[in-house]
């Protein structure tokens, strides 16, 4: 087995999650397996989120109207259902991401203080 | 969005995602075996990674809860989880849903009438219940209809009506000779179709042109039924004559197929117009203003009231009472809606619908209170199974909804059934009232939307009621006591069940009260003689019209078979007479003036009146007080003579004997002398009032269609053949459209208490026997309940028969509260139904000792079972058990 699978993860924050999911979406339109796994890659590994979670966030997602959902052929012709994301997800997504690098730097500035200083 | 695609949408939602999450397993199963991992490890990898799929799966689901799809999704569950329950407790659920099919049905049955006479009185006409009808009032408040000429006056100028039309019914003769029938004809105004907006599904139906001049329209349009009936449906009818009464017709259509005419549950047969009413029964009434034998309909204009329309109405009566006023009589014109309309079944049904209704209700009331009851039993049974579901977190409006959901499971199958069981009994029902009716009756009493709907409606206010109660108090599980299974939960339902058992008992006894009295009544109708002796005697219905007679020629014939009917050594006596006694419905009446009378302003004159031949009286046996019968001397060369009745001769005369040599007449005719005073009989029914009554010579006064009245002391077949011989010796072609005894004819003044007594005792013993389920179970399950008590006493010594006579006690104790409000109540509601008595009082001693003590003996009988089982414990195994 490969020992890297038993890398501490690190833990997502409350409500990052959604975040994550709109901007995988951003790229296109993906089932819900490829959003686990692309937040997993694209973070390097470190991030691996518990997949029973996605799925909920998923529906919340889809019930808020920021991403819509069908089903349709992957292409090793499996029956997938894809999500993608609607206008109002490309708002929210934006205005997440303004947030967040708010968040960002103020918890920065808070732990380096000397380096935000000079 | 209708329900089938909320459960669509719902499924898709938890087919999605189960499927969803198979996809994603498929996926992180096939990279992982791409890679080269065992499957198995995959699989295992996979499953491990996803964390618990259950609780995924249940959260991804509660996304969606709260929405209108959510709300579904939970009473869905509900629902399946009702039927889960019904499925599971198979006799509960039978029993329940068998006492709500036959709670359902009896109202739904009630209904269905009740939609046949005031929803859709007039099948085939569009809206019918909205119709209007205007009449004539008499002082006493008995409805008349208006003259032929008033019609025209008042058709003409009148501004209420969108259009007024009217109709006269009558009995005729359809074809001739022995092939002869009976049927209904309806003549019409020429607006009549227009009117009510009926069309003919073959040919034309009548128009204004088709009712011009008097006798110059032999038109007709037949009815569907009678179309079928006698005609085979036969497509060539249009253009063929048709004989009505004799006189040649040509059919110019067939009516649409549900059109029965505007008479309430009368089946009308042929329709012609109304300017040929001399032809069809002389004398013409088309310019007589003092025949009022127009019935008038139509809808009313938009926003124009009843009263408004009776206001204007008003002005037209005292208009005509200006210009053509009448003797005798005030013209009192009123405009009510067709189910208030004196002219057809309505009059007699309704007040009978809304008894029944009321027992109906009763009678719902009684199943609630059991089907409560087993509610409430199975309810602290489950108070358990209630107390996992609220630790595990579900909230008490939740839990409520729960099993309000599932009664509705139990009550909507009681519905269905209860609706299905209503069609069944009604067709008998109604044979029952038509064999009671003097000719077809059609209501619409068929089970359509409007009965489906009032049973689904019942069903979930049955629901509602029977378990609403039971619910909030199993929604009010104590928590911990549930769960450790220790709780006196019986203690808690105990009095709210005595309550409904008292209850039940309560309203089984005023019902059958009521089935008592009316029991008693018909005893004492079927004894009680109508003032006459009808038994020994024919009721042979003849037509001389039909056979071509006219007013020269019948009068020959009558005097011919009265001769060869005298002759006939096999009967006694032998008269003619042209209505039976005791025929349910009034027969006609006159305007009647007695000389030197001057009737006060709100005085009816209208009395009733018979015409018979001589000896009528001798072969009825209705005893003569003063004067003498008719003889064969009192006709057309004789001075005009009559017989009154001892009320009427009473209130001119003071007495029998006074009234002899006094005069009367009907209307301007020519004066009368009495001649003879007869004792009362029953004219209609046997619960009327006393009233006056004219007899008329038949031999002076010609009507074409009576009776034949003949006494035998031998065999009546006999007598009946020998009566019918000499009809057909008379001329073949002459019709009998009626054979029959007397006592048959009359039996159907006492169809009436035939069938209140029928349903009452059938409600009755529904009742008590539901009530008696009721107590059964009470007693049953405080016994079931107090086993460790029973246990104890028996050991410290008590002996069998205490512990039997304790609940024994209180079976009786809860039947005897009950008995006492029934009966209070029976003492209050019985005067309801006084119409309906005859021969008792309404407070009827023996009805009321004789329900009690039954409701009391199955009371007994029903704790007796318990009490002796209570009896029967084993003291050692309780208290080994406890």
């Amino acid at each position: 087995m490969e020992p890297k699978r038993y890398r501490p993860r690190l833990e997502i924050l409350q409500g990052t999650l959604d975040m994550l999911i709109l901007q995988t979406l951003q790229w296109g339109p993906q089932h819900g397996y490829a959003i686990g796994q692309t937040i997993r890659t694209e973070s390097a590994e470190s991030l691996r989120i518990e997949t029973g979670s996605l799925y909920p966030a998923l529906h919340r997602l889809e019930k808020q109207g920021l991403v819509k959902s069908d089903w349709r052929l992957t292409e090793q012709n499996q029956r997938a259902k894809f999500y993608r994301l609607t206008p109002k997800g490309k708002k929210q997504l934006v205005h997440e991401r303004g947030r967040w690098s708010q968040l960002v730097s103020a918890i920065g500035t808070i732990l380096n203080p000397k380096r935000s200083r000079s | 969005m209708n329900l089938f695609t909320w459960l669509f949408r719902r499924r898709r939602i938890e087919r999605d995602l189960d499927a969803e999450i198979r996809t994603h397993f498929d996926m992180a199963i096939a990279e992982r075996t791409a890679a080269g991992e065992d499957p198995n490890a995959a699989r295992l990898a996979a499953m491990q990674e996803f964390g618990n799929a259950l609780q995924a799966r249940e959260e991804a689901r509660a996304v969606w809860r709260g929405t209108a799809v959510g709300a579904v999704v939970d009473i869905w569950q509900d629902v399946r989880f009702g039927v889960r329950m019904l499925v599971k407790n198979p006799g509960f659920s039978l029993v329940v849903i068998a006492v709500l099919t036959l709670g359902i049905a009896g109202n739904a049955a009630v209904f269905s009438l009740f939609k046949g006479l005031a929803l859709k009185p007039l099948p085939g006409v569009r809206d019918s219940a909205s119709t209007s009808v205007l009449l004539n009032r008499t002082i006493d408040g008995r409805g008349l209809g208006i003259s032929v000429p008033d019609y025209r006056d008042i058709a003409a100028g009148q501004q209420s009506f969108e259009r007024l039309t009217a109709s006269m019914m009558v009995f005729a003769s359809l074809g001739r000779g022995v092939d002869a029938r009976r049927v209904i004809a309806e003549l019409v105004v020429g607006n009549y179709f227009e009117t009510l907006g009926v069309g003919a599904q073959l040919g034309r139906t009548l128009t204004p042109s088709d009712d011009v001049a008097p006798g110059q329209h032999p038109v007709a349009v037949i009815g569907d039924s009678l179309w079928r009936r006698s005609f085979a449906a036969d497509p060539a009818i249009v253009g063929t004559t048709i004989y009505i009464n004799g006189q040649p017709f040509s059919v110019v259509g067939v009516a649409a197929p549900d059109f029965n005419g505007t008479i309430v549950s009368m089946g009308v047969d042929v329709f012609v117009p109304l300017m040929m009413q001399p032809q069809l029964q002389a004398p013409s009434r088309l310019d007589m203003r003092g025949v009022f034998g127009l019935t008038t309909i139509g809808y009313l204009k938009p926003g124009v009231s009843i009263d408004a329309a009776t206001a204007e109405a008003a002005i037209f009566a005292a208009r005509l009472e200006a210009q053509h006023p009448l003797p005798n009589l005030d013209r009192d014109f009123e405009v009510v809606p067709i189910w208030r309309s004196p002219f057809g079944a309505q009059t007699y049904w309704l007040p009978a619908i809304a008894v029944l209704g009321g027992i109906g209700l009763l009678i719902l009331m009684v199943v609630c209170a059991n089907v409560a009851n087993l509610v409430l039993v199975r309810g602290a049974g489950r108070s358990g199974e209630l107390g996992v579901r609220l630790a595990l977190g579900a909230s008490r409006g939740r839990l409520l909804r729960l099993l309000l959901v599932e009664n509705l499971v139990l009550a909507l199958p009681g519905a269905l059934a209860g609706v299905v069981l209503a069609s069944w009994l009604l067709p008998y029902v109604a044979a029952g009232a038509a064999a009671s009716a003097p000719s077809r009756v059609y209501l619409d009493t068929s089970v359509d939307a409007y009965v489906l709907l009032f049973a689904i409606a019942l069903s979930c206010a049955c629901a509602t009621a029977f378990g609403f109660v039971p619910a909030l108090r199993a929604s009010r599980v104590e928590l911990a006591a549930a769960l450790n299974d220790l709780s006196p939960r019986l203690a808690s339902g105990g009095r709210l069940r005595a309550l409904l058992v008292v209850s039940q008992v309560a309203v089984s006894l005023v019902l059958l009260i009521a089935a008592g009295l009316v029991l008693r009544s018909y005893a004492a109708a079927a004894r009680a003689d109508g003032g006459f002796e009808s038994a020994q005697v024919t009721s042979i219905a003849i037509d001389l019209q039909t056979a071509g007679y006219d007013a020269t020629r019948g009068p020959v014939a009558v005097t011919r078979l009265l001769d060869a009917l005298s002759a006939e050594p096999a009967l006694s006596s032998a008269s003619l007479a042209m209505n039976v006694p005791m025929s349910l419905v009034d027969n006609a009446s006159r305007a009647t003036n007695v000389e030197g009378y001057a009737p006060r302003a709100d005085e009816d004159m209208l009395f009733l009146y018979n015409v018979v031949a001589p000896q009528y009286f001798q072969t009825l046996r209705i005893p003569l007080l003063a004067g003498r019968d008719f003889t064969r001397d009192d006709d057309a060369g004789a001075p005009p003579a009559v017989i009154v009745n001892d009320t009427l001769a009473r209130r001119f005369w003071a007495s029998p004997e006074n009234a002899l040599g006094k005069r009367l007449r009907s209307g301007n005719s020519e004066w009368r002398i009495v001649v003879g005073v007869a004792r009362d009989v029953k004219y209609s029914r046997l619960s009327e009032a006393p009233r006056p009554f004219v007899y008329y010579p038949l031999l002076q006064s010609y009507v074409p269609t009576f009776h034949i009245h003949a006494r035998t002391d031998g065999d009546l077949n006999y007598a009946m053949r020998r009566v019918r011989g000499h009809v057909q010796a008379l001329d073949p072609a002459i019709p009998i459209t009626r054979s029959t005894t007397l006592t048959e004819q009359t039996r159907v003044a006492l169809s009436v208490y035939e069938l209140a007594a029928g349903a009452l005792t059938m409600f009755g013993v529904m009742t008590i026997i539901l009530a008696a389920i009721g107590i059964y179970g009470v007693i049953a399950y405080t016994v079931q309940q107090s086993t460790q008590e029973i246990g104890i006493r028996l050991a410290i010594g008590a002996s069998r028969e205490q512990v039997a006579l304790k609940f024994l006690g209180r079976g009786a104790a809860l039947a005897a509260i009950g008995a006492a409000i029934g009966v209070a109540l029976a003492a209050v509601a019985s005067g309801a139904i006084e119409s309906l008595l005859y021969g008792v009082g309404a407070r009827d001693v023996i009805a009321f000792v004789g329900a009690t003590g039954l409701v009391m003996g199955l009371a007994l009988l029903a704790s007796f079972i318990p009490a002796w089982r209570a009896s029967r414990t084993d003291p050692l195994t309780v208290l080994r058990r406890h």
